[in-house]
């Protein structure tokens, strides 16, 4: 395996480190290969011609080098059922938890943000309806948002090429989408109507705050982006946003262990999840 | 711990300073995760426990006095696992927090290789 | 169809109040609120004087962020003496802070470097990971040279381990015969000064 070693073990800890504190992502030793492979394709883009200059670059941010490294870690790509255990979890605990401390007929309000093209919030109705039993006995209601209004427009649309949807087996495609040219599939009116898309940029509370309260949000691959004080912001942002006992999910490889302590770690059997204490700590 | 081995996580910000110990106790026949701070070991124990924690006393975003109070109030086994904390800070005010809040033992920071190894036998019973 | 759609903004969201929050507020909710919209330069006296006298640890939080966001020397000034607190969390929440500012936290650095309190020294060891810049590597080189706690070195060299060049092996050599029976110390330095002499390019020629 020498070969394959493109850092050395001091060198992969010190990237790690950094990666930790500067991004929330943290990784192992099992994800070493994983992640030294994205490097080498780095250091490769940069003319890089040791980890000692690549580090070094990454430090100074140089050419926005950090979100280069994140998007090659995070395969920043969106399709339907990503980290789909996340899902699981939220059908299997996190909904019966809320609805064990909630008020019986009120509404289940979910956020996906940032929703990006639309694959996250269509998926969470998807499995909603496919794999929640209770599902007729409560009202859910999905809210989608994203910084940028492009990516809204063609989230209201709901067309889907084919990589969006290589997760999703055949029969679920024919049953939620219709053909809309030979590559492309459009999601049912039914499910569009069902997702609420709004413009919102999580930095700001003034943008945030009209959402009112939810359940459960969605919130994957972003904050890694952020530095510190936006990173502080939006926390402070999504605890306001979730009502109390509510939960945050983040990515796989994101930690709320780097950005902020408002939160409770919470572990089920598929995920780890994060959640808005029941009652405000004092002191 | 299809080997038997005992697992100690260690609770530092510091990269040096988690390398050292890592160094010292995988020679002493311990297997060794690590944790930058108190809420990142949290995230880590609920889901692998370990057999003994050593714990730095300042982090960012989770102290290890404040780690130590929230993993005290966890279930059983969390709840129980021994913990050395190893500080630079030396005022009896810091020493009097890391007890109140579960620290079985608490060692000014430098440790060295006898002393380390022998607070986690002691935790752990000897390896082999 | 039990998926619905709300039809305006706010409906089945719990509408959120919109009273201006005072800092001085007996509820902490009030408090966290009044916190969080204060973020410009004039809220930094008011922001002071309520962290000198939050409890709640969420609301201390937010103040950090307010000041944080603020991002002057001045507003980073408010944190400094929370460096020195007993309460480790209230310490952890400050340089959090003060790690999210390391433009305004820069010019305090040469001061805290050279801390009569070797804690103090030993927490601005790491804020010059971020805040130091490109005179990182030169302030904790000169801080090891001289400074008398072990300890202190030890978080100087731990940064340097990132941060440091060539430029740093002979004062890190300097710093271990200083120190020759911390087992620790040792360590470090020889890790760092490993990692700094393989990265010095061979001369040419």
């Amino acid at each position: 395996m020498a070969e394959s070693e493109l850092l050395d073990a001091e060198e992969y800890r010190r990237l790690c480190d950094y990666l930790y504190r500067r991004t929330g992502m943290a990784f192992t030793e099992a994800r070493r290969y994983f992640v030294e492979r994205r490097v080498e394709d780095r250091m490769i883009a940069t003319g890089s011609s040791s980890f000692a200059s690549y580090f070094a670059r990454l430090r100074v941010n140089m050419e926005g080098e950090v979100e280069k490294l994140i998007n090659a870690a995070t395969v920043n790509e969106t399709y339907f059922y990503r980290e789909d255990h996340q899902f699981t979890c939220l059908t299997s605990n996190m909904l019966q938890e809320r609805l064990r401390v909630k008020p019986p007929g009120e509404v289940l309000r979910i956020w996906s943000v940032p929703c990006s093209t639309g694959e996250e919030p269509y998926s969470i109705a998807i499995w909603l309806l496919e794999n929640w039993p209770e599902v007729d006995a409560h009202d859910v209601e999905i809210v989608a948002s994203d910084i940028d209004t492009n990516v809204l427009n063609a989230a209201r649309s709901g067309i889907f090429g084919k990589r969006a949807l290589m997760r999703l087996s055949a029969g679920l495609t024919g049953k939620y989408f219709t053909r809309a040219g030979p590559e492309h599939w459009q999601i049912l009116d039914e499910l569009r109507q069902s997702v609420r898309f709004t413009a919102a940029n999580i930095v700001a509370q003034t943008e945030t705050r009209p959402h009112g309260l939810f359940d459960v949000i969605f919130c994957r691959n972003l904050l890694i982006y952020f530095d510190d004080t936006s990173r502080r912001i939006a926390a402070e942002n999504l605890y306001e946003s979730l009502a109390p006992g509510g939960y945050v999910c983040l990515g796989h490889a994101e930690s709320m262990s780097r950005i902020s302590p408002l939160f409770e770690v919470c572990r089920f059997a598929d995920a780890i999840v994060y959640r808005r204490p029941l009652e405000a700590k004092h002191g | 711990m299809a080997d038997g081995k005992m697992r100690v996580l260690i609770v530092d910000d510091a990269n040096l300073v988690r390398l050292y110990y890592r160094q010292i106790l995988e020679e002493e026949g311990f297997e060794v995760e690590e944790a930058l701070n108190g809420l990142e070991a949290l995230e880590r124990l609920l889901v692998s426990p370990a057999d003994a924690l050593i714990v730095d006393i300042n982090m960012p975003q989770m102290d290890g006095i404040t780690f130590l109070g929230a993993l005290r109030r966890q279930a059983l086994p969390l709840s129980a696992i021994p913990a050395l904390v190893t500080s630079t800070e030396s005022s009896a005010d810091d020493v009097a927090a890391a007890r109140a809040a579960g620290a079985n033992f608490y060692h000014v920071k430098p440790i060295g290789r006898e002393v380390l190894a022998r607070y986690m036998a002691m935790f752990c019973g000897a390896p082999q | 169809m039990p998926l619905i759609r709300s039809k305006c903004d706010n409906a089945a969201a719990g509408v959120l109040r919109e009273e201006p929050a005072s800092l001085a507020s007996a509820s902490p909710d009030e408090r966290w609120a009044a916190a969080r919209a204060a973020c410009d330069p004039a809220c930094i006296s008011s922001l002071g004087d309520a962290l000198a006298l939050e409890l709640d640890a969420r609301v201390r939080q937010a103040i950090f962020t307010a000041l944080a966001r603020i991002a002057t020397p001045e507003s980073a000034g408010v944190i400094l003496p929370y460096m020195r607190v007993d309460d480790a969390s209230t310490r952890t929440g400050a340089l959090d802070a003060l790690r999210a500012m390391p433009e305004a936290a820069r010019p305090h650095l040469p001061g805290l470097l050279v801390d009569p309190d070797a804690d103090v020294r030993i927490l601005a060891c790491d804020l010059v990971r971020d805040a130091g810049g490109a005179d990182g590597p030169r302030w904790l080189c000169a801080m090891i040279e001289t400074e008398p706690q072990a300890n202190v070195c030890a978080a100087a060299v731990e940064v340097l381990g990132e941060i440091a060049d060539a430029a740093a092996g002979p004062c890190l050599s300097r710093c271990a015969e200083r120190f020759p029976d911390d087992p620790f110390l040792r360590f470090a330095i020889k890790v760092v000064a490993d990692r700094v002499r393989a990265e010095t390019p061979a001369p040419r020629g």
